[in-house]
């Protein structure tokens, strides 16, 4: 298909862009971080934020699935006996003012634990069948998960990142991913933050050294180029 | 915390059970009951049911010594995503991952042949670890868990003795895991290959681990 628009370099670097070789990985659009009376919202932050990126995202997702690109979603949640929770990540989630930290009760159920609704991915964003679902203990999708291995049986070679949010889950998936040989680009308009500043920042950080974690696009770029194919290069 | 000294070859090593998980390795019906895939496959399954009251002994004194417990199970998703073509295109079409066996579909999640065997059941608290591949390492959490609990040494049960109890022992020496094998709590299908597996792990000083049996660990406990 070639490359496609984006900072700071047309992407993919070798234009070598295919249904076969390029996956949707959209990141944690769970209630705990985006919805009302998640964990983000208990924490006193504005989630018009994290919620402004849902609508994009649903766009671009239509659009690999009437393509035919897979897709996979993954959700930060633990064990609910909390086995995979560090002593640390406990924590530090419990210096709220509520107190109220991962694997306490909350109003969406005990918050970030799978299986509770606040764990759920939002309805607006749900997985359809054939959509493989990453449950991932950390902020990274590939820390101890089998996320690596399904992208590698499927020949994915290019990842599209979306989600939320961008500098914490999204960052650090596109840096393990980068790693290991992954080419991928994130969509600017497809990620948030809790906070705008730190959502700019980590956009620039990616295209900084000629793009040293891959390169920034937009939604509207990449659905055209999977919709319609971009102009060869 | 209590301190055993379990005897063991090439040597005999102290283990504080704060720091020391029970892993059990793939105990599933599949491979250990009759009528099960592992039987269909010709095998014959009273060759690994033999290490099952060894293991419930393990478990239990696991148990009561408040040791971490951690079970295994090979299996996959039940749409295939995690299986690589090399290992679905091995054996005969129709034994093949993820086809219809006689305790559901084989090596499939959520299928009957794929729990647990009753008598060495998990306990709620007890993490069930499901793994793709032979080592319990690789595509999984495992190393987290066991890193959140301190954990330093592992007691490795379970079958078969030089498929998937050895790659775990492996990995889990290469993380930095003191591995322990209780000789009978693990079995194979090829006795030859459960004698020269644990060989491999004593040999040169113990390149891999420890080799002991569940009567000495059993014993230390005491």
């Amino acid at each position: 298909m070639g490359h496609i628009a984006a900072v700071p370099y047309p992407w993919p670097f070798d234009g070598d862009l295919r249904r076969e070789n390029t996956a949707l990985v959209v990141i944690d659009m769970q209630t705990d971080f985006c919805g009302k009376g998640g964990y983000i919202d208990l924490l006193g932050y504005d989630i018009s934020l994290t919620r402004a990126c849902i609508e994009p995202i649903q766009r671009v997702l239509a659009a690999f699935r009437t393509k035919r690109f897979p897709v996979f979603h993954t959700r930060e949640g633990h064990r609910r006996d909390l086995s995979d929770l560090p002593d640390n990540k406990r924590w530090r989630s419990r210096r709220t003012p509520s107190g109220v930290g991962i694997g306490d009760q909350g109003p969406c159920g005990r918050v970030l634990v799978r299986g509770e609704p606040g764990w759920a991915i939002i309805p607006e964003l749900a997985p359809i069948d054939g959509e493989p679902i990453i449950d991932k203990p950390g902020k990274g999708s590939f820390c101890a998960t089998d996320f690596e291995l399904q992208l590698r049986l499927r020949n994915v070679r290019n990842l599209v990142l979306v989600g939320i949010t961008t500098d914490v889950c999204v960052h650090t998936t596109m840096r393990e991913a980068n790693d290991r040989g992954f080419e991928c680009i994130v969509l600017r308009d497809c990620c948030a933050a809790t906070d705008r500043g730190n959502h700019e920042a980590a956009l620039k950080m990616v295209t900084m050294q000629q793009g040293v974690f891959g390169a920034v696009g937009d939604s509207r770029t990449l659905i055209e180029a999977v919709a319609t194919g971009p102009r060869p290069s | 915390m209590s301190r055993f000294v379990v005897q063991a070859e090439p040597s005999a090593i102290a283990i504080d059970t704060a720091r020391t998980a029970l892993v059990v390795i793939d105990m599933q019906r599949d491979f250990l009951e009759k009528g099960g895939f592992g039987e269909a496959l010709g095998n014959d399954v009273s060759l690994l049911s033999s290490a099952i009251p060894p293991c419930a002994a393990m478990l239990e004194v696991a148990r009561a010594a408040h040791m971490l417990v951690v079970h295994t199970r090979e299996g996959h998703r039940p749409d295939l995503a995690d299986a690589p073509r090399a290992k679905i295109e091995r054996g005969f079409p129709s034994m093949r991952i993820g086809a219809m066996g006689p305790m559901g579909r084989i090596l499939v999640r959520g299928e009957p042949g794929h729990d647990i065997v009753a008598d060495l059941y998990p306990r709620p608290g007890e993490p069930v670890i499901d793994k793709p591949g032979k080592g319990a390492f690789y595509a999984t959490d495992l190393h987290l868990i066991l890193q959140t609990a301190g954990i330093e040494n592992l007691v490795v049960c379970g079958v078969t003795t030089e498929v998937c109890v050895h790659t775990t022992v492996r990995e889990a020496n290469d993380r930095g895991y003191r591995c322990v094998v209780p000789s009978d709590c693990c079995a194979s299908y090829f006795p030859e290959f459960h004698e020269v597996a644990l060989r491999m792990i004593k040999a040169q000083g113990g390149i891999f681990g420890w080799v002991s049996s569940s009567t000495r660990i059993l014993d230390a406990f005491r």
